[in-house]
């Protein structure tokens, strides 16, 4: 097993390698270039310029000196805000969006779970119905409705909540709401899939010896349905989780949530090709390490699953 | 009441609430069990004899199911259909244990066979966990697993199918239970293995004295271990007897088709092997009739359109056909 973690790891690296590559030379394939959108620039400044970023060399050049600097953890400067490089802004917005995506995906599991297992135990009542409905808009409804319907209840109207902003300026409550509307689809789809996963094994053989055993059903759920259960769960949660702390553009957008969700974007509008391939390789290194940490949960879980 | 009879069912009837209409899976059984005796159920496919079982246990999945009559006292005190659901998780695992059909899907995947066997001695038994391990490890041993000591900390996955059933003898049995339900236990299994587990279930339930209800769809295994047989067709218990009555004088013609379609070694071939022509009923809405008349060679008028009753012949014998309305 420890033989199987430490090969899966070492395959990591030619992963992010080629990943790397591939966006690298993309990127370059669109038109246009960090500096060629503004007013027009006399073609000696513009020389000068490139000259300045290196980006006058071959290509193949470009990519050699590119992934030295990736290789010794530099990102590179960003072309279009010159203060600072990619480092610093994406240390600086990336653990708001861990901070938030975390809370948002544990509420949605917690949730999602207790969703999905009382749907099941309550099969076609009015509990299912409910949380299924509940699951249904969470699904439908598009974040850019939920974020602003939330904020007009809790902020505006009830004066409960800040309306936006971060921890820094408003406290922990700013937290609330973000989180909670950041969770919402996740949830829903965390519920949908535990109560499916939930009812078939609650139909189970194996269930039906458990109960002709004498056991109590709270016994029954947590011991033998819960870890079979959570299988489809958890193999979910691997790219929900990259996904979700990679940043949200649409609620950092309208909780004012300084994140990554942002550049991860406005990068891409901007042709900023360094920040494009910062915010690419962050969240493509934690879509590796989480797919790398399902299948080895998925060893504990299933003893089934044996690795060699 | 006889102090001799561990579970008496009378008049059971579990329906089941269908979109094409109310399926009488079981329609009016009652039977005796005596202690330590083995009862063999025998009835094909959807004749109602897992169905009973289950509702002895409380186990119909419900909706759809439901037992809209009927009691089922154990040994002599309660009955088992008006209990609370605490109640009946105290008779469950503890006095009436249960083995499947399927032991490669009734064993849980994901967790140790220790794991399993202890959680029943420890909510029953009022065991430490180290008691009910040891325990565990001896009932392994008693239903011939190799190495009990290592072999209790593996997960189902890691034995084979007759293992497994082994498993499973060894979990029901291990609460020392009075009644032990087989659920046509041997049915997913190879032949050489079969006869290995149904040994294994005589021998013990006679060494530990208990009853046991076998459920099958085999003769054979009727035949060769049961003492008392009921014949169920269509929900109902068409001829009970004895083992030797029923396979030296069945009287229902349905037993008499089931006996004379086994193939028999012990004598010559003749020709194509009997089969009963046709199909069970569909017992939705089953009009007043014997049910089995358009597959009897001696259907006569009456049998079209009343239902017969139950008849009682010598020794406790009963027989469900009108052919022997006259003999009482």
């Amino acid at each position: 097993m420890s033989k199987y973690i430490f090969r899966r790891a070492l395959g990591l690296i030619p992963t992010m390698f080629i990943i790397v590559t591939i966006c690298f030379f993309f990127i370059r394939l669109a038109p246009g270039g960090p500096f060629s959108s503004e007013k027009k620039i006399s073609p000696q400044i513009m020389k000068n310029i490139e000259a300045k970023y290196h980006l006058d060399e071959p290509l193949v050049i470009q990519y050699v000196r590119y992934l030295g600097d990736v290789i010794r953890g530099d990102l590179g400067p960003s072309y279009k805000y010159k203060d600072y490089d990619v480092n610093f802004y994406i240390s600086r917005s990336l653990p708001k969006s861990i901070l938030l995506g975390s809370l948002a995906l544990f509420f949605a599991v917690i949730m999602g779970m207790g969703a999905g297992m009382l749907s099941s135990l309550r099969q076609n009542t009015w509990i299912d119905y409910m949380s299924m409905s509940v699951a249904v808009v969470g699904i439908s409804v598009p974040l850019f409705v939920i974020g602003p319907v939330l904020m007009y209840i809790f902020a505006m109207q009830l004066n409960l909540l800040p309306v936006s902003g971060w921890i820094s300026e408003r406290g922990y409550s700013a937290l609330i709401l973000p989180v909670f509307s950041l969770s919402l689809p996740y949830f829903a789809t965390i519920a949908r899939l535990s109560r499916a996963s939930f009812l078939e094994a609650l139909r189970s053989d194996y269930v039906r010896t458990a109960k002709a055993k004498g056991l109590k059903t709270s016994v029954i759920m947590f011991k033998h349905v819960l870890k079979g259960a959570s299988l489809p769960v958890v193999s979910y949660l691997g790219p929900a989780f990259s996904g979700i702390i990679t940043g949200s553009i649409v609620i950092e957008q309208i909780f004012r949530i300084p994140g990554l969700g942002r550049h991860f974007v406005q990068s891409a509008f901007n042709r900023d090709y360094t920040m494009i391939m910062g915010t690419v390789i962050v969240y493509s290194l934690f879509l590796v390490i989480m797919n790398f940490v399902v299948d080895v949960l998925y060893g504990y879980l299933d003893p089934r699953i044996s690795y060699k | 009441m006889n102090n001799d009879v561990i579970l008496k069912v009378d008049g059971l009837k579990t329906y089941f609430n269908t979109d094409d209409g109310i399926v009488k899976a079981v329609d009016g059984v009652s039977f005796e069990l005596k202690k330590g005796e083995t009862l063999g159920l025998v009835g094909e496919s959807g004749s109602g004899k897992s169905v009973s079982n289950l509702s002895i246990m409380k186990l119909i999945p419900s909706p759809p199911g439901k037992i809209m009559a009927g009691t089922a006292i154990i040994d002599g005190k309660e009955d088992i259909f008006t209990m609370t659901e605490a109640q009946i998780r105290e008779l469950r695992g503890n006095r009436i244990a249960m083995i499947f059909q399927d032991p490669m899907t009734s064993l849980n995947p994901f967790l140790r066979i220790s794991t399993q066997m202890i959680e029943t001695l420890v909510l029953h038994q009022n065991m430490s966990k180290k008691e009910a391990l040891v325990k565990s490890i001896d009932m392994l041993e008693l239903v011939g697993i190799p190495h009990p000591d290592k072999r209790v900390h593996d997960y189902p996955h890691q034995f084979s199918g007759g293992m497994r059933q082994r498993v499973m003898i060894a979990m029901a049995l291990s609460c020392d239970p009075e009644i032990l339900i087989a659920d046509e236990p041997t049915s997913a299994l190879d032949v050489t293995i079969q006869a290995q587990i149904l040994e294994l279930i005589q021998s013990l339930s006679k060494r530990l004295g208990t009853a046991v209800i076998m459920i099958t769809h085999d003769l054979d295994v009727v035949a060769g271990m049961c003492d008392t047989v009921i014949v169920m067709y269509a929900g109902r218990i068409v001829e009970k007897g004895t083992n030797d009555e029923i396979f030296d004088d069945p009287k229902h013609p349905y037993t008499r088709g089931l006996i004379k379609s086994v193939p028999r070694l012990d004598r010559p071939a003749a020709g194509r092997l009997f089969s009963i022509e046709g199909q069970p009923p569909n017992v939705i809405d089953l009009p007043a009739c014997c049910p089995f008349h358009p597959r009897c060679g001696e259907v006569m008028a009456k049998c079209k359109n009343i239902t017969p009753g139950v008849t009682k012949l010598e020794n406790g014998r009963e027989v469900r056909c009108f052919l022997y309305e006259g003999d009482k």
